[in-house]
């Protein structure tokens, strides 16, 4: 009997983060790993029929993330992420490393450099260092604390993968730039509330 | 020649200030123009740390993410400040506490 696309999926993502934890276990977390798996999720996202859009529901606002495959043990997150078009993320650096790849759609990011000393509590300078449009058979990685921000560009919505060393349950503070005000903010860690007592 | 609307007027109950937005202006940026010590964070509609409680007036609402504003705190009157602009004149409280 062939089995469903939920299926498909579901055991595609597990192949993914299996050789995903290949290419870490043997490496660690280094830009060429990042690479590695970058070019991973890119071949995933580009199997545009496991991603069907009736199994995913649209954002009730302008943007979702949907669970792909989340692991135990304070493993890795790996999401369907929609973003509607207008969308957008100001300056921020995770504090954990992400790979995000295009099932359809475009989304702009731009990468930033820390150019303070990070002396003065909430305030921050950064200086733009790069750019890359996220499109099928396109993706992009980050460390811990690269810095991005992104844009969803174009007409039609931003849909694509998105893997991340923690679920997003499990994230640690995300640190938010502002280039107009010279200001840094954090949002909470969630680590201590989602970690077993 | 096209009007330029009326600035508004918004009221931040929390410290009692009332400072000017423009109708293409969101709250929080006004509020930061004005050395106004309101909580945020992301200040792109997607952590929730400006959430607040619009006691008066109306407001259109930029992009955002889903998980920084659920329909029943939008039901209930909240809002997200960084996405906010202001119909008119308006009244908020903020709910959240930004960090530094």
């Amino acid at each position: 009997m062939a089995s469903s696309i939920a299926d498909q999926r579901a055991r595609a993502c597990r192949t993914l983060l299996a050789q995903v934890h290949a290419i870490t276990d043997k490496e660690g977390i280094t830009p060429s790993a990042l690479h590695a798996i970058k070019l991973k999720l890119v071949a995933l996202a580009a199997k545009q029929d496991l991603f069907p859009p009736g199994d995913f529901a649209m954002p009730v606002a302008q943007g979702r993330n949907h669970p792909l495959l989340v692991e135990d043990d304070d493993g890795h997150g790996l999401y369907l992420t929609i973003n509607l078009p207008g969308k957008v993320a100001a300056p921020h650096d995770h504090g954990i490393w992400c790979v995000n790849a295009a099932i359809s759609g475009r989304e702009r990011h731009v990468f930033y450099r820390r150019t303070d000393d990070s002396s003065t509590p909430g305030s921050a300078t950064v200086t733009r260092v790069g750019e890359v449009t996220v499109e099928p058979g396109t993706g992009m990685a980050m460390a811990d604390h690269d810095i991005h921000s992104t844009e969803v560009i174009g007409t039609e919505p931003a849909i694509g993968l998105a893997l991340y060393g923690y679920a997003l349950a499990r994230f640690p503070s995300v640190v938010w730039f502002h280039p107009d005000y010279s200001t840094v903010r954090a949002s909470p860690s969630r680590r201590h509330a989602a970690m077993p007592a | 020649m096209a009007r330029t609307p009326k600035p508004r007027q918004v009221s931040i109950t929390n410290t009692g200030q009332v400072t000017s937005c423009a109708a293409d202006e969101t709250i929080l940026h006004a509020a930061i123009m004005a050395g106004i010590d309101f909580p945020y964070a992301c200040a792109s509609g997607n952590c929730g740390s400006c959430i607040s409680l619009l006691d008066a007036g109306k407001v259109s609402m930029l992009p955002r993410g889903d998980a920084a504003l659920s329909p029943a705190q939008m039901k209930a009157g909240q809002i997200l400040a960084c996405r906010a602009q202001p119909k008119g004149d308006v009244a908020i409280t903020w709910l959240g506490r930004g960090r530094r």
